[in-house]
């Protein structure tokens, strides 16, 4: 990494941090935005809180849709489950059809309001991506290497976890990586079904009129994701240079 | 040793491999050679089960292979294939490693084993050990290859085209140091290759296969004197047949009492390697030595000639 | 004649194995359908009867939602769907009875909603429940486990697509589905819905025409501009991060400023609440897919092609119109699918800012607590994306078949 871009992704990580614990101190740059003396800092509520919900609603559900989908994407490569595979890769191309907002709508009444049908949405949608990615990674791998794990007589377990899945890992890794920003998105909608998160400003903004509030909420949410991308981005380099791969570096 | 009996392979009607025996002594190498589909791979393939044979059996040792756990089996058996499929992911160092990591070898014991093993196959452990695959030279990788299926010490190797993805000067490098590696450890060999002259530089016996059948299994003399079907004598080539014969004979055969001008030839050196000397030079005889210099005879073009002349 | 070629074909054969087992087997996944069917036929309600539009409504199961006859004959043509995927392999016969399931399922739902509503009750609302919903998800599977196994070409995709939506499209115009919640729905907001769709239509596609208007050329620019190609798509890569309801809420603030401020900007509909901001966030998530397949698609033209045209005397300019761009144009394609697709889904999004399209129906009917007034909004996104995949995949294949 050049000092240039070690500096700009610990300028806007500063930034972000600051903003959210004392987003007093940019009141400033929001003021010209608002009109009749309407605030010009959400003041709803704590950013810091609505941001770390935000996260913990992400997190939670792309832990809970890695591990469904990497199961599933490792059942679907075996020989067992074989007979899948074929369908399973048409359902993520028909799934990816949806859009993540229908998936949220739709979860709203038969969970009603809240975390919930978020949770389910984020679940629901984030399989996608680390299911398809999971199945690429697996059958990307050279029949060569496998063979010749075959023949020095690794058992298909060991084969499993010593070749394949370590090979599979950055593949794996960008398909989280993607789940986690659709999930951000999405995670923000969710705040018209009531979940906390940092939608909740926006939608403040958007009902108040205040173009203030919604301009902060989207910076926030848009800091926070290229944040985040940026960061997962740099962990599956490091990770595919550990195995001992060259990477692209626009990926 | 390895005996294998009427082993045979079948996908559905189509024979792959019909009804196979052949016997490979302990420490010796055996090439199978063939044409593509002969199904030479998948009899390779079925001595360390990674194709289950229809009918037939597989000894090592006299023991039954379908009486030893598939990879236990394994572990016993080294591999190695066309491009080496070494771990991308892992050095070349763990590449080494891993089977006897399988059969939990304590730490100190792999280290010694791997710095071992490069150095036999002249790669500076230093230097190498924590490369990756992808650093490596073609021949570099290929040498790993070998060294990593020859980790756990198996009595057995198995090689499929082990030199199909090396460029003509590296390979015949590889195949001497192969050789000379095999003459030391004593490793028996089971090779499959589709080349002819690899198969006559590098077999103690040569298996001929042909549509799933194994039409003759035989030293490569008498491959050369004694065809035993027309398919074998097209595949050995007629027109290099004396020349084939010639570089399997040493010069001690050719032997001739006297004394002649010029630079001296080892007497181990192949009747080939002389012949092509004395057109070189333009000498009729030139003088033979052995290994400490000190003089044996003479080694002559007529005599050669003769001794052509009586082995074909 | 030393040198024979290549090695022996026997490793791939072992694949063939697994074909020959038994033609009748139990099939792996044909049982998890035929569990499902089961599990949708006597332990789920079939549909779902509200005495109005808000209030919680009461499961009906299948025997109490239809007449005894049509009972029957959704059990019998279930049940034939569950044993034929169960027991027979042959996709073209398991496809046949998937179709056959969901051309009755589909028509007996509106039956059921007829039979269902008391007489003269207009407030009566009823609609598919998890039944209905396991059924048509069991049926849809198997058709679709069928169908990817057949490996359709483009244009047999197309046929069947077209099949598909001929045959809903016979249900809505024939009056069948009438007496269900969704159709009551919509039968309220008829104007509106359509002028939403225009709108969803209008942001979609109008920012995808934008996209490729800029796009192209920008894509062509940035392959033969290596250093600016790493600026162009990073900072696209950038853009695509940022969520749609931020990228919103950004754009709002400018606009909105251009709006109070440039009176001509105002005059010309562009206000910071409503579509505008709304089309040129779509226009710019549509730009990175549009340049890099662009560039991909022009590095993937072999260098030999290109020499060989330069050759012959082609200029610059004939060069990309008749040798590169028409190599290049079935990965351009897919990145106009992924755009096209991409636009429809987040077009929803829109109407969170005032700038309408079927997401108005999914935010009210989040509002007001009403799935049918969700799905109204929610169905002819996903069946209009769905399109679209299945169209431009289709035309994908045929333009890689050309080159």
């Amino acid at each position: 990494m050049s000092a240039r871009a070690f500096a700009l992704r610990a300028a806007a990580l500063l930034l972000l941090v600051l903003f959210v614990t004392a987003p007093g101190l940019f009141a400033f740059a929001f003021r010209p935005l608002t009109v009749n003396g309407a605030p010009a800092i959400y003041n709803q509520g704590s950013l810091l809180a609505l941001t770390l919900s935000h996260l913990r609603i992400v997190v939670l559900a792309t832990l809970a849709s890695t591990i469904l989908a990497v199961g599933l994407g490792i059942f679907v490569t075996r020989p067992s489950g074989a007979e899948f595979l074929p369908l399973s890769r048409s359902l993520v191309n028909i799934g990816q059809t949806f859009p993540p907002i229908a998936v949220l709508a739709i979860a709203v009444p038969l969970v009603g309001f809240g975390e919930k049908p978020t949770f389910i949405a984020l679940f629901l949608y984030g399989l996608l991506p680390i299911f398809e990615n999971t199945l690429t990674g697996l059958m990307d791998v050279s029949p060569q290497t496998l063979e010749a794990a075959k023949g020095m007589g690794l058992n298909p377990r060991q084969r499993l976890m010593q070749v394949e899945l370590p090979l599979a890992l950055p593949v794996i890794l960008a398909g989280i990586r993607l789940s986690v920003i659709i999930s951000l998105g999405t995670a923000t909608i969710g705040s018209t079904v009531a979940a906390k998160g940092l939608g909740e400003v926006i939608i403040a903004g958007l009902q108040s009129n205040n173009v203030a509030f919604v301009l902060q909420g989207g910076l926030v949410v848009a800091l926070l994701a290229v944040l985040i991308h940026d960061g997962m981005g740099l962990a599956e380099r490091a990770v595919a240079r550990r195995l001992g791969r060259p990477v692209d570096e626009v990926a | 040793m390895i005996e294998i009996e009427h082993l045979t392979k079948r996908y559905g009607a189509t024979i792959v491999v019909e009804d196979v025996s052949l016997r490979v002594d302990e420490g010796t190498i055996a090439v199978i050679v063939g044409t593509s589909g002969a199904g030479k791979s998948t009899l390779l393939r079925m001595i360390n089960r990674l194709v289950e044979p229809s009918a037939g059996r597989v000894l090592i040792d006299g023991q039954d292979t379908m009486a030893i756990p598939e990879d236990e089996l394994r572990h016993r058996i080294g591999y190695v294939i066309q491009g080496y499929g070494l771990f991308p992911h892992r050095t070349v160092a763990e590449n080494i490693a891993t089977v006897p990591r399988l059969l939990g070898w304590d730490k100190r014991r792999i280290a010694a084993r791997i710095e071992e093993l490069l150095d036999l196959f002249q790669l500076e452990p230093g230097e190498f050990a924590k490369k990756f695959p992808h650093e490596l030279s073609g021949g570099q990788q290929q040498r790993v290859g070998v060294a990593r299926a020859l980790a756990a010490k198996p009595g057995l190797l198995l090689m499929d085209e082990p030199f199909g993805a090396l460029d003509p000067v590296i390979r015949s490098k590889a195949q001497d140091d192969l050789v000379a590696i095999q003459r030391r450890l004593g490793t028996t060999i089971v090779l499959v290759t589709h080349d002819m002259n690899e198969a006559f530089q590098l077999g103690d016996r040569i298996a001929v296969m042909d549509q799933a059948r194994l039409l003759q299994y035989d030293t490569p003399a008498q491959l050369l004197t004694h065809p035993a079907e027309a398919f074998v004598e097209q595949l050995v080539g007629t027109a290099e047949r004396p020349f084939r014969l010639l570089s399997l004979t040493r010069v001690q055969a050719a032997l001739e009492p006297g004394a002649a001008d010029g630079d001296p030839i080892l007497v181990s050196e192949s009747l080939r390697d002389a012949l092509s000397r004395l057109i070189w030079v333009g000498r009729d005889a030139l003088p033979v030595v052995d290994a400490t210099g000190a003089a044996l005879g003479r080694v002559s073009v007529r005599g050669i000639l003769a001794h052509g002349r009586s082995i074909a | 004649m030393n040198t024979i070629s290549s090695r022996t074909t026997a490793p791939g054969m072992s694949s063939l194995r697994p074909s020959l087992s038994l033609a009748l087997s139990l099939d792996r996944l044909g049982s998890v359908v035929a569990v499902l069917i089961g599990v949708a036929l006597f332990a789920c309600p079939f549909v779902i009867y509200r005495a109005n539009r808000i209030v919680a409504g009461e499961g009906r199961m299948l025997t109490d939602a239809l007449p005894p006859p049509g009972v029957l004959i959704v059990l019998i043509a279930a049940l034939g769907v569950a044993s034929c995927a169960a027991l027979v392999r042959n996709p073209l016969i398991r496809l046949a009875a998937a179709s056959v399931g969901l051309g009755v399922i589909f028509p007996a739902v509106g039956w059921s909603a007829g039979f269902v509503t008391p007489a003269g009750n207009t407030f009566a609302r009823v609609s598919p429940s998890l039944g209905f919903w396991l059924l048509a998800l069991s049926f849809a599977l198997l058709a679709a486990d069928a169908l990817t196994r057949l490996r359709l070409g483009p244009w047999a995709r197309i046929a069947a697509m077209a099949a598909a939506a001929g045959a809903v499209a016979l249900l809505l115009v024939s009056g069948a589905w009438n007496d269900l919640s969704l159709l009551k729905e919509y039968a309220n907001r008829q104007d509106i819905f359509w002028r939403e769709a225009g709108q969803h239509l209008w942001l979609a596609l109008g920012s995808m025409t934008a996209a490729c208007l800029v796009g192209l050329p920008l894509g062509i620019l940035a392959h033969r501009v290596r250093p600016l190609r790493t600026a162009i798509l990073q900072v696209l890569n950038i853009v695509q991060t940022i969520p749609s309801i931020a990228l919103f809420g950004i754009l709002i603030a400018p606009l909105g400023y251009l709006s109070a401020h440039v009176p001509l900007a105002a005059a010309l509909g562009i206000h910071g609440i409503g579509a505008a901001p709304a089309f040129i966030a779509l226009f710019l998530y549509s730009l990175l897919p549009v340049v890099a397949n662009t560039v991909t698609g022009l590095n993937q033209v072999p260098a030999a092609v290109s020499d060989a045209a330069r050759g012959m005397g082609l200029s610059a300019r004939q060069r990309l119109c008749q040798v590169d761009l028409p190599l290049a144009l079935p990965v351009i394609l897919a990145g106009i699918r992924i755009v096209l697709v991409q636009n429809l889904g987040l077009a929803t999004v829109a109407a969170l800012i005032g700038g309408g399209g079927f997401g108005t129906f999914v935010f009210q009917g989040i509002g007001q607590t009403a799935i049918d007034l969700v799905l109204l909004g929610a169905i002819p996104t996903v069946a209009l994306s769905f399109v679209a995949a299945i169209t431009l995949d289709a035309i994908v294949d045929l333009t890689r078949r050309g080159s």
